[in-house]
């Protein structure tokens, strides 16, 4: 359970009324209980205005960024950890997206994500906790490309595995920046290897491109190992 | 779905199709029409809202896909330029979905506007 975005809590609890396609209900009773509520604003469905063309799901775009000096603080993350919208169309899409800075022109140590509404871009969430990602390092100057290529992949869903996307990531680091998409079923090779070769076609990675696949379950223990972070108490 | 005595072959699953339109009137407005998004109804994982690249960007064109989102959150540097130090840098992410709508004329004012990327 210890992972960096457990300080996320349940801020989109608003969300599970319009998502039908997530495990929603799992995910809310899972949550209930570290809910402390700082957040209870109850928000509407997005839908797709008249004349827009609506997306297969609705999309939740997040950004993150580590807070210099303490890294594995929880607290830190819930500060700097933050919803910027949701949208339901192609046209909001785009809303959101020319109104924000592209991966390419962050600074520091941040992170974008865009999951379907109702999934947190955390690990443990239940669409999240089986699953694995495919993750692709990328030299300087190549995120933006990559990071647009990729969610209008998935955006339209070009990736033809059904439920299965979970949503995708930008990590802007020191000397590289990192792209990944996360699925539900790390053990589903079929789709692994159908999401994997869709990514080599939308983003026409040159051919010696290294690409890892990783389950949650690894990061989550990696991520502990990390940061010595083996709990007896189930605290965090 | 008629049980005929007629056998279908089988077929490869679709691929995407490039359909090009040079105006905006002749988009569909509508969940069954091409060109652009399509339903393919007999793909796995059933029904689904395909678009290609290629349609996607040129609807970001469309004056609908213009407007500013209401209650996009101001984090400077990320929504807003990192200069930007006046005013609410605490506006709280939340959503309305009024979003798909006019933005209203709030506190901000002007803060959305002056912000565009350009690519």
């Amino acid at each position: 359970m210890n992972n960096k975005f457990d300080a996320l809590k349940d801020d989109d609890s608003g969300d599970h009324d319009q998502d039908n396609s997530s495990p929603k209900d799992g995910e809310k009773e899972r949550n209930d209980d570290e809910e402390k509520d700082q957040n209870t604003t109850k928000r509407k469905a997005v839908v797709p205005g008249a004349g827009e063309h609506p997306l297969q799901y609705n999309y939740t775009f997040w950004y993150s960024r580590r807070t210099p000096g303490r890294p594995a603080s929880t607290q830190s993350y819930e500060q700097n950890i933050k919803q910027i919208g949701s949208f339901a169309s192609v046209e909001q899409f785009w809303r959101f997206y020319s109104h924000m800075i592209r991966p390419g022109d962050l600074t520091g140590h941040s992170d974008f994500h865009l999951f379907k509404e109702g999934i947190k871009p955390m690990w443990e969430d239940d669409a999240n906790k089986s699953g694995g990602k495919w993750i692709i390092r990328l030299r300087k100057g190549l995120a933006s490309r990559c990071w647009e290529n990729l969610i209008l992949a998935m955006l339209g869903e070009q990736f033809m595995v059904g439920e299965e996307i979970c949503g995708a990531v930008v990590s802007v680091r020191f000397q590289e920046d990192i792209i990944s998409i996360w699925n539900k079923t790390a053990s589903d090779q079929a789709t692994t290897a159908r999401i994997r070769d869709t990514l080599r076609r939308v983003l026409n990675l040159p051919p010696n491109t290294i690409m890892e696949y990783k389950t949650h379950t690894d990061s989550i223990k990696a991520w502990e190992d990390f940061h010595g972070l083996v709990n007896a108490s189930g605290g965090r | 779905m008629s049980i005929s005595s007629q056998k279908t072959s089988s077929r490869a699953i679709p691929a995407t199709r490039r359909v090009t339109i040079s105006d905006a009137a002749h988009l569909p407005h509508d969940y069954s029409s091409t060109p652009g998004g399509t339903l393919f109804s007999t793909t796995p994982g059933g029904t689904r809202i395909i678009y290609d690249r290629k349609f996607l960007l040129d609807c970001r064109s469309s004056p609908l896909a213009n407007t500013p989102p209401s209650c996009l959150p101001d984090i400077p540097g990320v929504t807003s330029p990192p200069t930007n130090t006046v005013t609410n840098n605490k506006t709280q992410p939340q959503e309305s979905a009024s979003s798909q709508s006019v933005p209203p004329v709030d506190k901000a004012t002007g803060e959305d506007a002056q912000f565009e990327m350009d690519i």
